[in-house]
């Protein structure tokens, strides 16, 4: 599995961004927040969520908004909205490339789009600070009907998998809590458990939780597609950057 | 840096009780700066991304970050930007698209009833954050409330502003956070500095061409993280450009 490239904090007027590439679909993030929000959507005791999605080509449809409705719900459960109350925090996402395959292949194309939308506007949130009570890390899964489940598949490999039974996209809190699931085909009870476990092998990392101390263990190359390593080696390298002025002087 | 350590955190990580000092004497209570939280009975978890910063001698710990929107913390010094004046206050604006933080009409050195200070809209105030709770609006102040004296706060004539970084503006507040740009510059040059923790630089040279020069090399100095031999060298080439 191709681990996801990501640029963090490259827009100069907003409070967090984020541009994150994987499997051919390229989306940039950008967070603004705490910032003042109209009185219309003002809540007394919690933040205000924003979600936009603009899509590659042309304007939103009820496609970006139902994607929007997703995100919302599941960003709304991992950022401490109580800690900011009476204002917004405002998170735009903009598609920039699909891969070109990915109408070909035949599978909602919310589900193969959304797992890299919470990526994105995981990141951008990071990258803006705002406070947020766990990460998030999620995954698409193709269970074709005549070969064994694929993990985050590229378009390409949709295509070459023949006939699909189901496609899953899971998301998993840091704490191995499951965020979001969102299903499409023919599948039975087990069916969805296995393929439950198997994302939350790759989201998920060996779950002894906690700080590890640096030195231990903390490559930041050596990935091995597990989705937490890959996270931890992007905030490595956004808190290097941010000390780099540290061993000059 | 030898009472500090540091440690990469994400938010939601734990963090172990062998990575917080554990406080003696009188200083037996933890304090918890920015970025972390404490979930009784003796849980502590992050909430942001950063590097976990621990003071033994302070028994604090802190999430050092330098990224997002500059959020007001009481005995902070900020240039904030005078929005308009309402009955008792000028309305103050830290950061763009925030609500308006207060700063009464009283709260400048020698006002009083009669002489209130006039301050355009627009203008640049040097002031300290008194108040700043998540359920109410920011207030500042231009004067020391025990005294009654400026010191150093108040309107900004002249000069500049310059955006930096949250962390370079910290990194310049702090005791011993003098640059050597600014220093080697100051041999030569005259000019005067206010630094905001809200990630603004307000650079006063006398003529428009030293501020610029030396307000950019600041934000240089900002995007470059150059060390000490590189500032110097930055310092005699923005000389060059001055003289």
């Amino acid at each position: 599995m191709a681990v996801p490239e990501v640029t963090l904090t490259h827009l100069n007027r907003a409070d967090g961004s984020a541009t994150y590439t994987h499997n051919g679909y390229s989306i940039i993030g950008a967070v603004n927040g705490p910032i003042e929000v109209s009185r219309r959507d003002e809540m007394p005791e919690e933040a205000t969520l924003e979600v936009n999605v603009r899509p590659a080509v042309g304007v939103g449809s009820p496609k970006e908004r139902h994607l929007e409705s997703l995100l919302h719900n599941t960003l709304r459960s991992i950022i401490l909205t109580r800690m900011m109350p009476r204002t917004l925090v405002q998170i735009t996402l903009q598609v920039r490339s699909l891969p070109e395959e990915d109408e070909a292949t035949g599978v909602n194309s919310t589900l193969t789009i959304l797992p890299h939308l919470l990526h994105t506007s995981l990141l951008a949130l990071l990258s803006a600070s705002i406070p947020l009570l766990t990460t998030l890390t999620s995954l698409l899964i193709a269970v074709p009907t005549s070969s064994a489940p694929i993990i985050s598949p590229t378009s390409t490999e949709l295509l070459r998998a023949g006939p699909l039974q189901a496609v899953h996209v899971f998301a998993f809190a840091g704490d191995r809590r499951l965020l979001l699931n969102e299903s499409d085909g023919a599948f039975s009870y087990d069916e969805w458990e296995e393929a439950c476990e198997m994302a939350e092998e790759v989201c998920c990392s060996g779950g002894e939780g906690g700080v590890k101390l640096e030195g231990e263990g903390m490559d930041v190359d050596a990935q091995d597609g597990n989705l937490e390593e890959w996270l931890r080696g992007v905030v490595r390298r956004k808190v290097d950057w941010e000390q780099r002025w540290k061993k000059g002087t | 840096m030898a009472a500090t350590s540091t440690t990469l955190v994400l938010p939601g990580d734990e963090i172990a009780p062998g990575a917080l000092p554990t406080g003696t004497g009188k200083r037996k209570t933890l304090k918890l700066g920015p970025g972390l939280r404490h979930i009784p009975p003796n849980t502590i978890v992050s909430t942001v991304a950063g590097a976990l910063v621990t003071n033994s001698k302070k028994n604090a710990a802190s999430v050092e970050y330098n990224s997002g929107r500059y959020l007001p913390y009481p005995g902070d010094l900020v240039i904030a930007t005078v929005n308009g004046s309402a009955a008792e206050n000028f309305n103050c604006l830290l950061t763009p698209n925030t609500p308006p933080a207060a700063l009464p009409h009283l709260a400048f050195e020698g006002a009083t009833k009669k002489t209130r200070p006039q301050l355009p809209p627009a203008s640049l105030v040097y002031c300290r954050v008194v108040s700043a709770g998540k359920d109410s609006a920011p207030e500042l102040t231009c004067m020391d409330p025990a005294t009654g004296k400026g010191e150093g706060l108040g309107l900004l004539k002249g000069g500049m502003v310059f955006k930096i970084s949250l962390g370079m503006a910290r990194r310049l507040l702090t005791p011993k956070g003098d640059l050597v740009l600014l220093e080697s510059l100051g041999g030569k040059v005259g000019f005067e500095v206010t630094v905001g923790r809200n990630g603004l630089v307000h650079v006063d040279g006398g003529a428009v061409k030293t501020t610029l020069a030396i307000g950019q090399a600041i934000q240089t100095v900002d995007d470059r993280a150059l060390d000490d031999v590189a500032q110097k060298k930055l310092a005699a080439d923005v000389m060059k450009k001055v003289a």
